[in-house]
């Protein structure tokens, strides 16, 4: 919805760039035309302002363990969807899947796009993120 | 914590046959439940409110700047933009409840809405494009994390048809070629844009054309009628925008052309090429000959009209035939603010100047001067401006396109702190309140990061500043390009507005702690030595807090703006504060009350909490500048 109102005037877009800079510069970190997709075992979360972390230990092509970074809206932003912290700490060591911007750097790390939880349910952080 | 959690909680309980425990959770099940439910009236009534501010109409000019009927149903509209056959409006509804945004297409005749999208909670629809001969309509939606551009019959009937599925992100669909071969839309951020064409041929497996790609921003690209050309907005690096014209084909010679001399809108062609038009930093109205004719020619452009409101309506679409200029009324009115000085009671002290379009004002710590915000409509920007009390002499202090925000006075008033945003980025810096000398860089933080400054410690050592919902305080030493902040509070709550009592030993801030969307003011112990909290927390409002935070001078009072979910009226509210042998807050007292909307800040208040300093809203008068037509 961020991107929304600010899309409401065009010339706010302009003079503001675009949604994307709710906090750093997410166009500069990390590059919206990169996804990818990843899948593993939820273990860690740091639930706090401005972006919340996940990581999540992901088996590669090669059969060895990647352990990957997904940043993720505001607390609040969950908060105000009637999405909370219980929801993810109830995963830990349970299977997620994160669909990322990937980090300019290569990191294994990226922007949240999309988290599908264990039970199958889809939490998709955009606008905030797309 | 989720209903269904919540019901496992209490079974859990029964279960163990732990009838207290059982007891105590049915307590908290209803007590969370009364607060989800307070949450959601609280959320519907802010939007209902949201909506009476924002809502608007759609009106028309003529090519004489007279007002020419429009349509009275009033929304918060988004993209507007009129079929090419004149008869029709694609809207873009916001709809705050849903968090969601859906296409309209309006009969201009007769206000007839037809519905075309409906979207799911948080998704959009956004950029609508007509096709050349009206029957269809092409825009942008986000669903599910996936870019896309659909199009549909803008009669509503059919189906949708996905006509690109964007691998990235940012598409600024702007524009479809008369021929009906292509669409054409921008993708831009801080790194730069580029300007693409998308053939509509060649079924699923559509590729885009890149024409152009800069270091600089570049928007809303619209073709000449004959398909040759592109108009588009180019922003630079200090915020200024132009529109500029260059061939579609990249390898074609000449362009690109400047066409305008500071713009506030999108350029928009006639259907015959032979005009182009577009709103200047002044708000007039501006046309320019144009010919693509071996290549693009213009003349030197020209006022086609100029609104008769100081404050002009704000100007959206041109429709085809150059016959009729769409613009969004701002929803109250043409309103302009003068500034306004209250006592304790509301009652009115001093008036200062004459109305103009002002924001911010705030008392410099002596009392005698004010710092304001004014925009310039002639120039299209706003600068920041001293006002002498007792003069009334004003002294402007900056002069740049730059968008200033949390400008703040130092402790000993010598200086004005602000952050403005500069391509990209939210740096802080200072200037003497004397009007002399060069800004000085002060404080940067992460690139792209917004930077909420809200106060300096009277000793001068500290900034205290918030970013994401999180409170710094940044040690004032060393290189400024180097310096770093110290988190004071980050949480997973939203913590704003830090404010320093005067001797320095508390910290003020609002936070969303209690209830989510709505901030209530808690202080907690500073340690300067550390720039950390100390041990203890108290809350000290109850009914909600929007902004204003302020200390009196000797610490024993504190004020801040109550929320008041029902009306616009702003909310002075004091409490009375003991802070020796502990901190003790007193109970909140609602001060006076004053017809809003009205905004509030940090420097509202003088440091002895006797002068109460406002931008009231009047209605700006309509002047005698006649329209230019040609």
């Amino acid at each position: 919805m961020i991107r929304r109102i600010f899309g409401c005037i065009v010339f706010a877009v302009l003079l503001l760039g675009n949604g994307a800079s709710a906090h750093h510069n997410m166009t500069a970190l990390f590059d919206f035309n990169d996804r990818v997709t990843v899948t593993g075992s939820l273990t860690k979360i740091d639930w706090r302002n401005p972006h919340i972390y996940l990581t999540i230990d992901v088996k590669n092509a090669k059969g060895s363990m990647e352990n990957w970074q997904g940043e993720g809206p505001a607390p609040s932003w969950f908060r105000i969807r009637d999405v909370g912290k219980a929801d993810f700490e109830k995963s830990i060591e349970k299977t997620l899947t994160l669909e990322l911007s990937r980090a300019r750097d290569k990191s294994l790390s990226g922007l949240i796009r999309t988290i599908t939880l264990p039970d199958g349910k889809v939490i998709s952080a955009c606008p905030q993120n797309c | 914590m989720k209903k269904a959690d919540r019901v496992a909680l209490v079974c859990a309980a029964a279960l163990l046959g732990v009838v207290c425990l059982a007891g105590r959770a049915t307590g908290q099940e209803l007590s969370a439940e009364a607060k989800e439910k307070a949450t959601a009236e609280a959320r519907a009534k802010r939007n209902a409110l949201a909506f009476e501010n924002n809502a608007t109409t759609i009106v028309f000019f003529d090519r004489a700047g007279k007002r020419t009927g429009g349509i009275t149903e009033r929304a918060m509209y988004g993209e507007t933009v009129v079929s090419p056959d004149g008869s029709r409006v694609a809207v873009v509804k916001n709809d705050l409840p849903s968090e969601t945004a859906d296409l309209f297409i309006i009969d201009i005749a007769t206000g007839a809405s037809t519905r075309l999208t409906t979207s799911a909670r948080t998704e959009f629809v956004m950029a609508p494009v007509w096709s050349p001969d009206s029957s269809r309509i092409a825009y942008v939606t986000i669903r599910k994390g996936q870019e896309a551009i659909y199009v549909r019959p803008a009669n509503g009937q059919g189906s949708e048809e996905l006509l690109y599925r964007n691998p990235g992100a940012f598409m600024n669909l702007t524009d479809w070629s008369l021929d009906g071969r292509f669409l054409t839309y921008a993708i831009s951020d801080m790194k730069g844009g580029a300007l693409f064409t998308l053939p509509l041929d060649g079924g699923a497996d559509r590729k885009p054309t890149e024409v152009f790609k800069t270091d600089l921003r570049v928007f809303v690209p619209k073709f000449s009628p004959d398909g040759r050309f592109l108009s588009y907005i180019q922003l630079d690096a200090a915020n200024r925008a132009e529109v500029f014209v260059r061939p579609v084909d990249p390898k074609a010679e000449g362009g690109p052309w400047q066409v305008s001399d500071g713009t506030f809108s999108p350029g928009f062609w006639r259907r015959d090429g032979k005009e182009l038009y577009y709103l200047a930093r002044d708000q007039a109205v501006m046309v320019a000959d144009v010919g693509t004719s071996p290549t693009f020619s213009f003349s030197k452009p020209r006022v086609l009209f100029r609104q008769a409101s100081k404050v002009p309506d704000r100007l959206a679409y041109v429709t085809a035939d150059g016959e009729r200029f769409l613009a969004l009324p701002a929803p109250r009115g043409p309103q302009l603010q003068q500034i306004t000085i209250f006592n304790r009671s509301g009652e009115v002290l001093q008036k200062v100047g004459e109305p103009a379009l002002y924001g911010g004002p705030s008392f410099s710590p002596d009392g005698s001067r004010l710092l304001v915000s004014k925009t310039d409509q002639q120039a299209g920007k706003a600068d920041l401006w001293i006002i002498d009390l007792a003069t009334g002499k004003q002294t402007k202090l900056t002069n740049d396109t730059f968008q200033k925000v949390n400008p703040l006075w130092s402790p000993d008033g010598k200086y004005i702190y602000y952050a403005s945003f500069r391509n990209g980025d939210f740096p802080v810096h200072r200037r003497a309140s004397d009007g002399t000398g060069d800004e000085e860089l002060v404080y940067k933080y992460e690139s792209g990061a917004f930077v909420g400054l809200s106060d300096i410690s009277s000793d001068g050592k500290y900034l205290v500043v918030d970013s994401g919902g999180f409170i710094m305080v940044v040690p004032l030493t060393g290189d400024p390009a180097s310096r770093k902040g110290i988190e004071f509070l980050r949480t997973e709550w939203t913590d704003t507005l830090g404010r320093l009592s005067p001797d320095g030993k508390f910290m003020a801030y609002r936070s969303d702690e209690a209830q989510v969307e709505r901030g209530e003011i808690y202080v907690r112990p500073f340690n300067a030595a550390t720039g950390q909290p100390g041990d203890g927390k108290w809350r000290v409002s109850k009914d909600g807090v929007n902004a204003m935070l302020h200390w009196r001078a000797d610490g024993k009072e504190i004020f801040f703006r109550g929320q008041n979910l029902e009306s616009n009226d702003l909310l002075v509210v004091s409490v009375e504060l003991e802070t020796t042998p502990t901190f003790k807050p007193g109970s909140p007292k609602v001060l006076f009350k004053l017809p809003g909307p009205l905004n509030g800040n940090l420097g509202n208040i003088s440091r002895d909490g006797q002068r109460f300093v406002f931008a009231v809203n009047v209605p700006a008068a309509t002047t005698t500048e006649s329209s230019t037509p040609r």
